[in-house]
Parts: structure tokens; sequence; C-alpha cells
């Protein structure tokens, strides 16, 4: 690593770090509306690393801001496991925002729109819980030293078998084959379009030759009647 | 306000030591006060004063060595300084006296005021009477070089009589002609023959080797520009009204004809990417192991998008240093517009793609350029709805002009049959009639598969395409008519 160039940040040119991580929240109906607060649901939103991994080795803290109708909206975990549960009766929109420990590397902000309800039976009974989770990736252009070191010296998590709820590599080989797919029937219409487009052009000039010759010899009539 | 010389005038004294007679000079001014100031040299430009800014302020300083005034000022130095002293000297006498016109030819003697000193002289006024040449020619000549068969010996003697008499006026010459012994004549075919005639002449009797000098008169030309004016005065507010109708419906043909052309350029270009796009293809699949090292190379360039923006979408490349989520590298750039948005989402929606799929790094790459290539498609198409409106619009012109040639000649059939013959025709035919874009693609979908482009609503244009024909129709109607008016 000290091999690569650094600019006078201190940051090393060209290197990048990217840290898989998985955000989301759990949510599950109490069956009834609460009196005391009218309360439907209890949801739990967190940023979990895609790895199995400490991420406070390199992350300070995560800001999670609620709406602002909750007391304190602002949110802040310092360590593992990030996340925040509340009770609720609406979704909104919850603003995720996590800040390195190397304070030249801006914090990153992620947007969760928190879901709650959701058709499917056994959800809305509040048998089962509603999960919705999202991949994303933080990328690291050119980190600085400091930052470097702590992204690669990550120690795992001390829980036993690390999971996610969805399965994000089967997900990731459908989608994968599902654009390439997409990118084969586009491509191929394009083409084909492409064609059409050509002969039509063609016709075009052709056809404006034809009505050129045509109006040359309308012009020339109408000089011999006059 | 009697001078001393006005008493020594009237008492008849002599005064010969005065000046003789007034001059403008003393007149004006005795001159005495016109003390010119010198240009002071002591006044000069400061420094790092501009010259411009100095010429402003001091080239006047001939008149007034002050810097030019801000107030208008009345004081006695001004302009008010004209003042004509009348009565300083004497005056010059004047006689009544008899005076001949050397202009007139019967001598008659008239009387005006003059000075004594012009006395005898020839009347001022006698050189402002012009006469006009007017050539003469013998029999000899007329008989060699000007016999006209539309004129006779004597209308032509009686035309340079006239001009003569009214010194080629020939509104007046036109005036007078003698309607009952001659024939009747234009302004113009008076001014043709006299105008001939005299360049004739002018060239019979120049001398050999000398150029002589030849009046210029189009004839035709004249017959043309007033027979347009008296047609442009004679019009009525109806067709007053229809010419600026039809001026102004020229104009946005013109502004659709130059914008169809800008249009048509712009095609070339869209054909030009989906060429280097079928080219990438062959490429690919030639290529498929190379994959993998052009995927580690772009890992290395920081896992940006490398590839050109066939489709005209410019995904930001984030080389920038500092963090990022890689999922923003999905976002459409703002520059892209609500059509393009909206057609993206219509055909992605179609394939049953997540409009924002789970963000790995080789789905962010191939989902943009998916997308990249969408765009171009909706490109493609937009390209195809305007070349089927130009189609739609020859197609109507070429109707009408072979209808035109139907009614004036029998070879025209021919012509009819030769368009309709042609695969050219019945490929325009098709085109034209297709509303959805979609021609038969050469049989590699037997059934009648759905395509994609069909998701995309090119706004405004497949959705109205008896409108267009429409328009098409009333546009070349207008253009028949201008034809016709010109």
């Amino acid at each position: 690593m000290t091999s690569q160039p650094q600019d006078s940040a201190g940051r090393q040119k060209g290197v990048v770090v990217v840290k898989p991580v998985v955000y989301g929240n759990i949510a599950r109906y109490f069956g009834k509306k609460r009196e005391e607060d009218g309360h439907t649901h209890q949801w739990t939103v967190y940023v979990k690393p895609f790895n199995n991994e400490d991420m406070s080795a390199y992350v300070k803290k995560i800001n999670f801001k609620l709406h602002d109708s909750y007391p304190s909206p602002n949110r802040i975990v310092t360590k593992p496991p990030y996340e925040v549960t509340e009770t609720g009766w609406g979704e909104f929109e919850i603003i995720i925002k996590i800040y390195f420990n190397d304070p030249q590397e801006r914090p990153v902000t992620i947007y969760h729109l928190l879901k709650l309800f959701q058709s499917e039976t056994d959800v809305m009974l509040g048998k089962k819980s509603l999960v919705v989770e999202y991949y994303d990736e933080m990328v690291f252009q050119d980190p600085t030293l400091t930052m470097t070191s702590m992204l690669a010296n990550t120690t795992s998590l001390g829980v036993s078998t690390h999971k996610h709820e969805t399965d994000f590599e089967e997900k990731k080989e459908r989608t994968i084959n599902k654009i390439s797919n997409a990118h084969g029937k586009i491509r191929y219409e394009i083409d084909q379009m492409n064609e059409k487009l050509k002969r039509s052009k063609d016709a075009i000039s052709k056809m404006k030759k034809e009505i050129s010759k045509l109006e040359e010899g309308v012009i020339v009539d109408a000089d011999i009647m006059s | 306000m009697a001078t001393t010389s006005d008493v020594r005038d009237i008492l008849e004294l002599d005064t010969s030591q005065t000046n003789d007679f007034v001059t403008k000079e003393s007149l004006m001014n005795d001159g005495k006060k016109k003390k010119l100031k010198k240009p002071d040299p002591a006044v000069k430009r400061p420094e790092g004063m501009h010259r411009e800014l100095w010429g402003l302020l001091h080239s006047d300083s001939r008149y007034q060595t002050d810097a030019a005034p801000i107030v208008p000022s009345d004081t006695k130095q001004g302009y008010k300084q004209m003042k004509a002293r009348i009565g300083s000297s004497k005056v010059r006498p004047w006689k009544w006296m008899p005076f001949t016109n050397p202009a007139r030819k019967d001598g008659a003697i008239f009387y005006h005021w003059g000075r004594v000193a012009d006395e005898g002289k020839d009347y001022p006024f006698a050189r402002f009477n012009k006469a006009v040449d007017i050539p003469t020619f013998s029999d000899l000549e007329y008989q060699q070089h000007l016999h006209d068969d539309k004129w006779t010996r004597q209308e032509t003697e009686h035309l340079f009589d006239l001009c003569k008499r009214f010194e080629i006026r020939f509104v007046i010459v036109h005036d007078r002609w003698d309607r009952e012994r001659y024939k009747d004549y234009s302004i113009e075919d008076l001014k043709e023959r006299y105008y001939n005639i005299c360049n004739t002449l002018a060239k019979v009797r120049a001398p050999q080797g000398s150029e002589p000098k030849i009046k210029a008169f189009d004839a035709e030309h004249e017959r043309r520009r007033k027979l347009q004016l008296t047609k442009l005065f004679e019009r009525t507010p109806e067709q007053v009204e229809e010419e600026e109708f039809l001026m102004g419906e020229l104009k946005k043909i013109e502004l659709r004809k130059k914008e169809r052309e800008k249009k048509q350029q712009d095609l070339q270009k869209l054909i030009t990417a989906a060429d280097s796009n079928a080219d990438n293809r062959k490429a690919d699949r030639k290529s498929s192991k190379k994959k993998l090292q052009a995927k580690e190379l772009k890992l290395k360039d920081g896992g940006g998008i490398t590839n050109p923006e066939p489709g005209g979408i410019k995904f930001s490349d984030f080389k920038a240093s500092g963090t990022s989520l890689r999922s923003q590298r999905m976002k459409l750039p703002a520059t892209i517009g609500q059509k393009k948005t909206k057609a993206i989402e219509q055909v992605l929606e179609e394939l049953g793609l997540e409009f924002n799929p789970m963000p790995t790094e080789e789905i962010v790459t191939s989902f943009n350029s998916l997308r990249q290539d969408i765009v171009l498609l909706y490109e493609l198409k937009l390209a195809m709805a305007t070349c089927q409106y130009e189609m739609q619009t020859l197609k109507h012109r070429h109707d009408q002009l072979v209808a035109n040639r139907s009614g004036g000649s029998t070879a025209s059939t021919h012509a009819v049959s030769q368009y309709k013959s042609t695969s050219l025709g019945s490929f325009i035919d098709d085109i034209i009639g297709d509303t959805s874009v979609e021609v038969s693609y050469g049989g590699s979908s037997p059934n009648k598969r759905k395509f994609l482009v069909d998701t995309i609503d090119v706004v405004g244009t497949s959705s109205s395409p008896t409108k267009k024909r429409k328009a098409a129709i009333e546009q070349s109607n207008i253009l028949k008519k201008i034809k016709q008016k010109m």
C-alpha cells in the first residue's frame, strides 16, 4: 500500500476499497391499534455489513434521522448492531448518515423509506415480520492512509452465523441475467430499427428525386402552355 | 440711430476717406475684438491623463481656454455677437433698367431693379435655360438605319417633334400625342423608339474607332415593372389579406422544413451510433473471454463506466476522491429530461426489471449501458416517426404532382404505374400505413412478437398519424396556392 502515490491531502491515488452493506427495516404488526398512542407497528431500522466484519473499525457512528414527530429524532449509534427500534403508525423516510473514523472522509447518506404495510396475509396478521432490505456498496475512492489501514484491518463480528434475510447472491445472479437478456433484446431492436431507418432514409431521398423530376416536368409543361 | 456717415450722406458731403461699400466683414463685426488668443503653452496634458480625454477638454481651447462649459453661458463672448452693424457705410446704388433675356427668342424687353455696377452685363439667369439636344436625321439615314415596321415615318417625326417641344418629358409627349392621326403608343413604346433611334444614330455617326455613348433603356423591363406596380396597386383588400396569410404560412412551412433538415442530421448521427452499437455487439460475442480482462481493467480505472455514450446519457463517473454509494452511480443525470426518463421506465417495466436494481459493480455497469441503449432506441423511434411524417408529406406531394400531370398529358399514367410498381412505393406505403412503427422484420420472428419499442410512447407523434396526415395535405395545398400566385 505504501507504494501508492499520495497527494497533498494524504490520499492514495488509484486505491478503491468497496464495503458492501445491507440496510432496511423489519416491522411487525401489533395485531391491533395500541390504545395509548395509536401506534400499530414495532419496527427496527438497521445497517449491517454485507460480509461478516466489525464495521466499528472504520465507522465512527451512524445517525438515524427519524420523523420529526419522534422525541429526539436524531438517533446516534456508535457500535454494532447499528439499529434503532421504535413503534409507530406511519411510514416515512429515514435518513441514515454514516460517519467514518477519519474525519477527512465525508459521511455517506442513505435514504430509506420505512416500510410497515404489506398485503401478504401472514404479515398483515402480525404472525410474520415484514422485511424490506437493500444492498448497497460504500465506495472509498482514493482513501487516506489511515482510512485504508482501518478498512483493511477489520475483525469478524462475534456472531456465529452471519446471514441476511434476503439471499443477495441469488438476487444478484438473477438481476445480471435479466439485464443481459434485456440488453440483447434491446440491441436486436436497435439493429432492426436502424435498418428500417436507413431504408426509410433512402426511400425519402429517392422520393425527393422523383418529386423534383416531376416538378421540373410540371414547370416545363406550364412554360409550354404559356 | 443715425451715425455720422448717415448725416454726411444726407448732406451729400464727401465721404471718400471712409471705406466705400459695406462688406460682410464690416457688417458682421469690426474685427478688432477678434484677437486670436494664442493657445497657452503653459497648459499641458497632465501626467497620466488619457489623450482622448484631454482632447475632449482641450481641442476647443482655441475658442475657450477654460474647460468646456457645464451650464449654458450667455455672456458677450458667445455666438450672439453676430449682430449686423447696418448703416455703418455707404450703400451701393440701384437702378430701374431694361434687360433682355437671351433665353428668349423674341427679344422682349423687360425692366428690373439692378445694381448700377451690373449695368450692361448679361441677364444672369439666362444660363439656367438648358436646351436638350434632340438629334435630327436625314431621309437617307432614316431609310438606311431607322426603319421600323411598327412605326411610320410620320409617327417618328411626330415623336421627335413632340420630344423637342417638351424636351423629352415623355409623360407630356404621351399626353399630347396626336391620337387622331397616329396610332396610340404607350410611354414605353415612345421611349423605346426614341432611344433606339438616338443610339442607332450615335453608332452610325460615331467616327471610326471611337465608342459612341449608348443610352440604356430596357423597354421590356420597364413594361414589366409598371405592370407589377399596377398589379400591386390594384389588389383588393381580400387579396392583400390572402397574400399575407399565404406568406405567413410559407414562413411556417419553411421553418418546419428547416427543423426537419436539422432532424435529418441528427438522424445520421443516430444511425452512426446504432451502427457502432452493432459493431460492439459483434465484438462482444467474439471476445467474451476478453471481457473478464476488460473488467479487471475497469476495476483498476476506479470502477467508472468507460463505455462511450451511444444513447446520449452521460452518467457521472465519480472520479473524484472520497466516499460514495454505488447506487449513486445509477442515478440518471438531471439533464436527461422527463420524456426519456419515462421511456426508460416504460421499457424497464415491460422487461420486468427494477428501476433500481441491486447495485453491485457489474450490475451498475450493465444496467447503465442497458439504459443508454434504451435511450438510443427511443431516439431511433423518434427519428422513425419524423421519417414517417416526412414520407407522408412527400407522398402527398408526389400524388398531387402526378394528378396534375394526368390532367395535362397522357404520359403521366406511365409515371403513376412506375411509382406504384416499385418496391420503393410499396415500402413507403407500408411505413406510412404503419402507425405503430412495426414493419415486418424480415421473417426472423414468424409469430407476431411484441416489440419493446411499442411500449415507448413517442409523445405527440405516433399517437396522431391522421392529424399529421391532415397537416401534410394542408401544407401541400398552401404550397400549391403560392405557386399559382407566382
